[in-house]
């Protein structure tokens, strides 16, 4: 296709780049096909595939212990939720109600990773935006302090592989609680820094104001999910519209952004989600049964630690896991699809059990998958410095793509 | 970062200024010293041939003296700025920074240095093999003669340096000033790299656009002190803070403080020249590709833009030179807007001038009999002047490459084409009406 340029006579071609799988601001290994017209986009193709690892097939070829370690790398940045969809399927299989404790142990550490996830993603969506040297390290210093605390508790700072099927992995450390507690007091006052230096800055609202709007209905159409949608003004969060675990006792807000959904809102609704899960994480810490690791160890001086089931200090709702794993363990047969909410939006896990110690049939719903397939849509007549700005926005993770 | 460690590392960055100072100005004072006078006498006192040939041979040293200093002086400049640069960028962002070649991480760009010197030599398949060598060079060797009127006027027009004046030095400067553009668009287009084109076609956008701000603001100060030659612009600057042209070249006191239209005039005079300085500032980190406006090599976008296929001793020299343009605009900013090698108040002027001239006088003939003869006060005050101020500047530019995201390119166009130039333009023509009025 070329166009003519009635006045002068000249013919101008479109120009094909490829941008990626070696390209410094794609976050991994997305390759971009584009038609330029000039220096606007004129058509995109995203070739994906390049990290597929068939993590729904190990799956099939692995014992439901040696699973549980391995899905946390589908979403290097919120391991928490993989492995959280991942035992939630299983145990609506297997039909265990797990105890109270487990489950605000379950819920503070995801919100502690969906806040390092998001971190993550401001910090990397600034360098997208070209403040390659400053900005980017403050929201690093804060994601270091919380993954040192989830170090603590599940002795991985990526890979946490914390949640498993009947609970949690391990009761948290002496001081962790505090800890935690000094993080969540001091954490407002640093977003609030963020948006002091981000929020309005005229270079940063001129690259991300009314640049990529993803209208409602077509973040609908696509299956868009997460932040990207509530930025586009559909109050879609599982957390409030199907509230699994303990979300429905916690008070939190769900953040959802008026207007186009442009880039900036999809940033706005983040570092809004931010606080909300601040939040989320300070109310586990007052409401959690059985308060701190220490006044719990004092409660089971009285029992000596019995570990009966009906002992008021250490069974029912105050355990962390239902029945301790070993590598046998077994599922019954029968089918369950369970989702949470990721930090990048609805994250499903279908199985199919057999009965034996390996699952039968795995599938996968990636927020990132979803979230990715609409960029052709939104990068069409932007210019090539915007794709960056725009795909960055969408907070995608590439490994959550391919699988 | 604990404000006790935030303590310790300014400290640290401050005694590797200090170092890295000592280091650049100790190299180019040793070769001044023996090229300008050194050499001369031995060559004058050795008399080999007839009388005339000596005194032409003596004298050609000593004119070679500012090419070499400038020489001398850029590669270690910019491997301390560099340096200086990840160092600042460390403190600004709560990190350490590289800390660990040498005592404090002094040596880390040396040992790049020598990295890159080792480095294998690639020129792509398809890239226009003569241009792509030509480009590095091209880029670089302005930023080397254009320092030069600037050197005469930061040394207090000491003797040897006399030779690199210009009567009309900061034509010269701005004119060579604006080569650079040339390699850069070079090096884009002999890459055979679609990225590498881009890159440099933004850069020759971006410069043809800033650059008419930037010389509007430097033809301002021209009119304010009626001369092209930058040694008198500096001089004109020498009564302290308010005849420096950022804040209205001695408008303030020049202005009859009984005539309202007189004080009116000085202060617009005030407002147009903070306004000019910014303007110029503006324009300066867009000419050498600085955040906010390094949209030549936007690594989001283009990868690394106009010098992505370069490696080795090629991309060092590019390095070298962007380090070098942000000094030289630096410098300009400091001869032109900051009073040059003055002091900002009198009082640290005359007398610390006179106490020095003192202290020299008192060496001992047998140890400064060549020292004498080569340093003189003028010149070690006012260096200590413009390096200070000129490092001041570097110092905000880098801290302003910590705090700010990236222009769009159309974004870029549209605020020096309809925001800078006409803004710079009515503050051409105000402050010609206005000197007039105070």
């Amino acid at each position: 296709m070329s166009t003519e340029l009635k006045t002068t006579g000249l013919k101008t071609d479109e120009m094909i780049i490829n941008m990626g799988p070696q390209h410094p601001a794609t976050h991994g290994v997305l390759r971009l096909l584009l038609t330029l017209d000039g220096e606007f986009v004129k058509h995109v193709e995203p070739v994906i595939g390049h990290l597929h690892r068939a993590q729904e097939w190990q799956g099939q070829n692995r014992t439901w212990f040696q699973y549980q370690a391995l899905i946390d790398r589908v979403d290097y940045l919120s391991g928490m939720f993989t492995s959280w969809a991942l035992s939630r399927a299983a145990e609506k299989i297997e039909g265990i109600k797990i105890p109270l404790r487990a489950e605000y142990m379950r819920v503070m550490v995801s919100e502690m990773n969906r806040i390092t996830s998001h971190l993550l993603w401001l910090g990397t969506y600034l360098i997208d935006l070209g403040a390659m040297f400053g900005f980017p390290f403050y929201p690093f210093r804060e994601r270091e302090k919380l993954l040192d605390l989830l170090e603590a508790v599940a002795g991985q700072r990526m890979m946490f592989n914390y949640i498993r099927i009947g609970g949690v992995q391990r009761e948290a450390p002496p001081g962790w609680f505090a800890k935690l507690k000094a993080f969540t007091e001091e954490f407002p006052d640093r977003v609030d820094e963020y948006e002091a230096i981000v929020t309005k800055n005229p270079i940063f609202l001129k690259r991300t104001r009314g640049i990529g709007n993803l209208k409602k209905e077509v973040a609908m159409d696509y299956g868009v999910t997460g932040p990207s949608l509530r930025a586009s003004g559909v109050p879609m969060d599982l957390r409030r519209t199907k509230p699994y675990s303990v979300y429905d006792r916690l008070k939190f807000e769900v953040p959802v952004m008026e207007g186009d959904g442009d880039t900036w809102a999809r940033y706005m609704c983040r570092i809004k989600e931010m606080r909300q899960s601040n939040e989320i994480v300070k109310q586990c810490l007052d409401q959690i049964p059985g308060g701190t690791p220490e006044e719990l160890r004092e409660k089971r001086k009285a029992c000596n630690s019995c570990g009966k089931a009906d002992c008021p200090n250490c069974g029912g709702d105050l355990q962390i896991m239902v029945k301790k794993q070993n590598a046998g363990l077994r599922i019954k047969a029968g089918e369950g699809f369970e989702a949470v909410e990721s930090p990048r939006g609805i994250l499903g896990c279908y199985v199919v059990s057999t009965g034996g110690d390996t699952a039968y049939r795995f599938k996968w719903r990636n927020p990132s998958f979803s979230n990715l397939s609409v960029l052709p849509v939104l990068l069409l007549d932007h210019p090539i410095a915007d794709i960056m700005a725009i795909f960055g926005s969408l907070d995608v993770i590439l490994p959550d793509v391919d699988r | 970062m604990k404000t006790a460690s935030a303590a310790a590392e300014i400290s640290k960055f401050a005694r590797l200024t200090a170092v890295w100072l000592g280091i650049i100005f100790g190299a180019v004072w040793v070769t001044c010293w023996l090229v300008g006078v050194f050499l001369p006498t031995l060559v004058e006192q050795a008399n080999f041939w007839q009388r005339d040939v000596t005194l032409a041979v003596a004298n050609t040293l000593r004119m070679l003296v500012p090419i070499l200093a400038v020489m001398v002086f850029i590669p270690i400049n910019a491997m301390f700025m560099v340096l200086a640069e990840r160092r600042a960028l460390a403190l600004f962002t709560v990190r350490k920074g590289p800390n660990r070649v040498g005592p404090d991480g002094l040596l880390q760009t040396a040992a790049d240095a020598v990295k890159l010197l080792f480095k294998e030599d690639i020129t792509p398949r398809g890239a226009d093999a003569v241009m792509f060598t030509l480009a590095p060079i091209i880029f670089f060797a302005p930023s080397i003669i254009g320092v030069l009127p600037l050197l005469c006027a930061a040394s207090a027009n000491h003797d040897l340096f006399k030779v690199a004046g210009l009567p009309t030095g900061i034509f010269y400067v701005i004119a060579v000033a604006s080569i650079p553009v040339v390699g850069i668009v070079m090096g884009g287009w002999a890459s055979n790299n679609k990225y590498s084109l881009v890159g440099g076609l933004r850069s020759a956008a971006q410069a043809i656009s800033y650059e008419i701000p930037l010389v509007l603001a430097i033809i301002t100060v021209c009119l304010m002190a009626g001369t092209l030659d930058v040694v008198q612009i500096a001089n004109k600057q020498s009564g302290g803070l308010l005849t420096w042209n950022v804040f209205g070249g001695g408008a303030l006191l020049q202005m009859n403080l009984s005539s309202p239209v007189s004080i009116l005039a000085g202060v617009s005079m005030l407002i147009s020249c903070i306004l000019l300085f910014l303007i110029y500032i503006t324009g300066a980190c867009a000419e050498v590709n600085r955040i906010p406006f390094d949209l030549p090599e936007a690594e989001s976008e283009l990868v690394s833009g106009y010098n992505t296929e370069y490696s080795g001793i090629k991309f060092a020299i590019f390095f070298l030179a962007e380090f070098t343009n942000l000094f030289v605009v630096c410098t300009i900013a400091t001869v032109m807007f900051l009073g040059g090698g003055h002091a900002p108040f009198p009082v640290l002027e005359k007398p610390v001038i006179d106490w020095l001239a003192g202290v020299l006088q008192g060496i001992p003939r047998e140890a400064g009999w060549l020292i004498r003869s080569f340093v003189q006060a003028e010149t070690l005050c006012g260096a200590f002047w413009v390096i200070l101020k000129t490092y001041t500047l570097v110092i905000f530019a880098i801290l302003v490459r910590a705090t700010l995201p990236r222009f769009r390119i159309d974004q870029l166009m549209d605020f020096g084409w309809k925001r800078l130039i006409p803004l710079a333009l009515i503050l051409l023509i105000a402050v010609t009406f206005l000197r007039e009025l105070v």
